[in-house]
């Protein structure tokens, strides 16, 4: 007998349906896979073999033939169990055929018959199309998030069996739901002191712009980057879902609400290796951190000390907002469009005020060279964050709330939105003469700074566009960027001017 | 014949200071070492003795027995630093090698109980006949110290006294910058590597400048690369040269600490210039007032110390900078206390990020302010130089 059901496994973050179809017949006991399934597919052999043992039901004692199709997708995973065993019992006349007819499966057996979760339910549901799907109780969100019909949770497969053939109504399971989010704890009015680090906060949130902050250890690089996801505003639909998908297929718990719209904040250690920052790994080509920063914000903590590769691995996704990851046989396009906050100490001995470093020019120019040339000009705002003095950390001013600078940065978004399209990170050479025109005096100075070998022609586009963000939160309502915004933007790219030989400063 | 017999024939200090450029240049030549070798023996003799075609002499033979590869090493290094060769460097580079029995020789260091074995020289030695005074400090100074050392070396040249500095990095190269701006000033810098390869590489303006009008000295010969090690050495000379020694800005150790103790113990007589107690690059000079260093407020302080008339000094220095005027005022003066970042300009002048972002540009475009690493620092009338 046959049985060809529905199912689907995840590749990168996106879901690809599988058909598993299933054959016993006469011939030797014996039990083969074939269409290309990976290691941890053909364990499934004795998986489904085990569940359907412990579940008191009667295994094929004839020749069982299971195929994936379609035959050229790599399938990886043990998402595909459950509808394996389906298959099987089906093909062995243990289930109706008509009782699975509109039906698709996913979930991992254990050897007792319980079902389990797997990974990445919510792109694996959302590749299915417009079926019901039979979806681990554990991974109810997941599936109600993506999916287009009825979703069906399951806890054994003796349960499932019993439900197909008609001998009881699908059980009503508890779904334990996610504990509510806890509000954002890390509050900018809790930042004593640091206006100026306060301000490229608030411009890199209303304009998109990736920060680099600059400054000797204590300085609060840390406390303040916790802080610019609290200003960002909540994910629109279109990106929420992405950043969903990414969430499931990395195995991480969806948000109470099942769809991520606040923006994720993603601060993986300097030891990471290129496969975690970046995506992939042996197989199933696993999200990495750009990704699951999606929307969100990408926090790198002494970004000096990362690898240099695993470093440069990073311009592809700065520069198109998504990744491509390759390996032999896996071809993945990861979505990755991210805020980067990085920091980094001025200089090996931690620095501070002037007359305090004890690095010469070479090991200064040693260490800034970590970064290479093409990424630090992604910056483009280049911060440098100081120790708050003593006078700084008692004086009586009350900080601004999260919320409200967040008001503010909606509103500059808005108006960027509005006039062009797009953040004001995007804007192309072209569309700055357009959309941040420049008034003569701000004209003057910028010459000057070119001049002066202190800008080059990418740091002048750059300038403009953070000129035109802190424009915007003016609100002014200019439509020309003017003399203070232009010495605010270059007041704060300043960090690492004058170390860097001309070339590479930008 | 002993290298006191030697008549100063042209042919004769060419084979001996080509053996001198040769023997100083050795790996693990110490300026002791060196002195045990010349002692009784020409340039010739030592140099056979160190790469070993005569028998080492009893107290080589204790050098050799205490570090045991030096024998080899040594011997190694004769085909390395060929005589021939090492003369034709020095001369290349407008080199001259003095030993303690030429008539030229510093006077001052002819008594030095660690009296350096061989000098080289680059201008004219007649510079040290003159009233001297060193200027040194750390090489990561602040811009008031700079400005400081500068506004020292151009008054002290400018009454006509030697300005006698390390031409590092910060502090010393300020105070150079400061003496050659008058023009009648013979500079004098000791060094720490050869004299055909200016160090710091920033500085090889200087150097030039320092060689062609005023003076060079090392003992170290042609081509020898700027070791930690010769520092320290080369900081004995440096104080043993001095008449008064004044340390514009020092961290709580380093290379400037090391020449006030090597002033000390030859009776120079050592100053400080007092600083801030927040400015780590004053920790060190406070500490030396503290411990009885007489105090550098001006010039005329030190001019007191050498006992010359102080009236002369200080003359005003023309200021082409638009004069300021309103809160720049303020933003400036409190920049010249300490340095300030743009947080702590804001708190002192209540205004926002925007409004004191475009102050300080403006400040630092007209040559008021510097900036290093998002710190304020205010240039002074002398600033321009240091």
């Amino acid at each position: 007998m046959f049985a060809s059901i529905p199912s689907a496994v995840v590749v990168g973050a996106q879901g690809y349906p599988v058909r598993v179809e299933a054959h016993v017949g006469p011939g030797l006991p014996g039990f083969s896979i074939g269409g290309r399934p990976d290691e941890s597919v053909r364990e499934s052999r004795d998986r489904t073999r085990a569940a359907i043992l412990s579940s008191q039901l009667p295994y094929p004692k004839t020749r069982i033939t299971v195929n994936l199709a379609p035959s050229d997708l790599r399938k990886s995973g043990a998402g595909l169990d459950l509808a394996i065993a389906v298959g099987i019992l089906a093909a062995g006349e243990q289930i109706p055929l008509e009782a699975i007819a509109r039906l698709a499966f996913i979930g991992e057996l254990g050897l007792d018959g319980s079902v389990r979760a797997v990974p990445g339910v919510a792109p694996m549901v959302g590749a299915l199309g417009d079926v019901d799907v039979v979806v681990p109780v554990a991974s109810a969100l997941e599936a109600e998030v993506a999916a287009l019909g009825r979703v069906r949770l399951v806890a054994t497969l003796g349960e499932l069996v019993a439900v197909l053939n008609g001998l009881t109504p699908w059980v009503d399971h508890e779904v334990a739901s996610p504990p509510a989010e806890p509000e954002l704890t890390a509050d900018l009015a809790e930042v004593q002191g640091q206006p100026f680090a306060r301000q490229a906060l608030e411009i890199a949130a209303a304009g998109g712009h990736h920060v680099l902050m600059v400054g000797p250890p204590g300085a609060g690089k840390t406390m303040l980057a916790a802080r610019l996801p609290g200003l960002l505003p909540p994910l629109e639909r279109a990106q929420a879902l992405e950043a969903t998908m990414v969430c499931s297929a990395a195995g991480l718990a969806l948000p109470s609400g099942g769809l991520v719209t606040r923006p994720p904040f993603r601060a993986p250690h300097h030891t990471a290796s290129s496969a975690a920052l970046i995506g992939g790994g042996s197989g199933a080509a696993r999200p990495g951190e750009v990704s699951l920063a999606h929307g969100g914000t990408l926090f790198l903590d002494e970004i000096a000390e990362f690898a240099p590769k695993v470093l440069d691995g990073l311009r592809q996704p700065l520069e198109d907002r998504q990744i491509t990851v390759s390996r032999s046989g896996v071809h993945v396009v990861l979505p990755a469009d991210f805020l980067l906050i990085a920091a980094m100490n001025p200089c090996p001995c931690g620095g501070g005020a002037p007359g305090e470093c004890l690095c010469n020019a070479d090991q200064l120019h040693r260490y800034v060279r970590r970064l290479s040339g093409p990424l630090l000009d992604r910056f483009d705002l280049r911060v440098n964050v100081h120790r708050p003095g003593v006078d700084e950390l008692l004086a009586h001013r009350s900080a601004e709330s999260s919320a409200t600078v967040a008001a503010r940065v909606a509103e500059a978004r808005r108006r960027a939105l509005d006039r062009q399209g797009c953040l004001n990170r995007e804007l192309s050479g072209a569309q700055l003469d357009d959309f941040a025109p420049l008034t003569n005096p701000s004209r003057a100075i910028l010459r000057h700074e070119l001049e002066h070998g202190r800008l080059s022609a990418r740091g002048y586009h750059r300038i403009r566009r953070v000129a035109r963000s802190i424009a915007d939160l003016d609100g002014g309502g200019g439509e020309v960027v003017d003399v203070d915004a232009v010495h605010l933007a270059l007041g704060l790219r300043s960090a690492f001017t004058k170390v860097l030989p001309m070339g590479r400063v930008a | 014949m002993s290298a006191a017999e030697t008549t100063p024939h042209g042919d004769d200090d060419a084979v001996a200071g080509g053996y001198l450029s040769a023997l100083a240049g050795f790996e693990h030549m110490t300026p002791s070492r060196l002195r045990h070798l010349l002692r009784g023996r020409t340039a010739c003799e030592a140099y056979a003795m160190a790469v070993g075609d005569i028998p080492p002499s009893p107290a080589l033979e204790v050098v050799f027995s205490r570090r045991l590869d030096l024998r080899t090493r040594w011997s190694a290094q004769a085909a390395r630093r060929r005589p021939e060769q090492c003369w034709a460097d020095t001369v290349a580079a407008g080199v001259r090698v003095i030993t303690p029995d030429h008539p030229e020789f510093p006077a001052q260091l002819a008594v030095d109980p660690a009296c350096p074995a061989v000098l080289f020289v680059r201008g004219d030695l007649a510079a040290l006949d003159a009233r001297r005074v060193g200027i040194i400090g750390t090489r990561n100074a602040t811009q008031a110290g700079r400005s400081t050392a500068a506004q020292l070396g151009a008054e002290l040249a400018e009454v006509g006294v030697v300005v006698l500095s390390g031409l590092a990095r910060g502090i010393d190269a300020a105070a150079h910058r400061g003496a050659l701006t008058c023009p009648d000033a013979t500079p004098v810098a000791v060094v720490g590597n050869g004299l055909d390869s200016p160090y710091p590489k920033q500085n090889t303006e200087l150097w030039n400048q320092l060689g062609a009008r005023g003076l060079l000295l090392s003992e170290w010969p042609v081509g020898v690369a700027p070791d930690p090690f010769r520092f320290p050495l080369r900081n004995r000379i440096l104080a043993a040269l001095t008449e008064v020694l004044v340390v514009v800005e020092s961290r709580e150790r380093g290379g400037s600490l090391i020449t006030a103790r090597e002033a000390i113990t030859r009776s120079v007589e050592v100053m400080a210039v007092p600083g801030s107690v927040h400015s780590r690059a004053s920790v060190g000079t406070n500490r030396l007032l503290a411990d009885g260093a007489l105090t550098a407020n001006d010039t005329a302080d030190v001019l007191m110390a050498l006992g010359l008339d102080h009236r002369r000094a200080g003359r005003a220095r023309f200021d082409a900078r638009a004069p300021l005027a309103g809160t720049d005022v303020d933003v400036y003066d409190s920049c010249r206390e300490q340095p300030r970042t743009v947080d702590g300009i804001m708190l002192l002048t209540g205004a926002g990020v925007t409004e004191t972002a475009m102050q300080l540009a403006r400040l630092e475009h007209a040559g008021w302010l510097t900036e290093t690493g998002g710190w304020f620092e205010a240039i002074d009338v002398w600033g321009s130089l240091a």
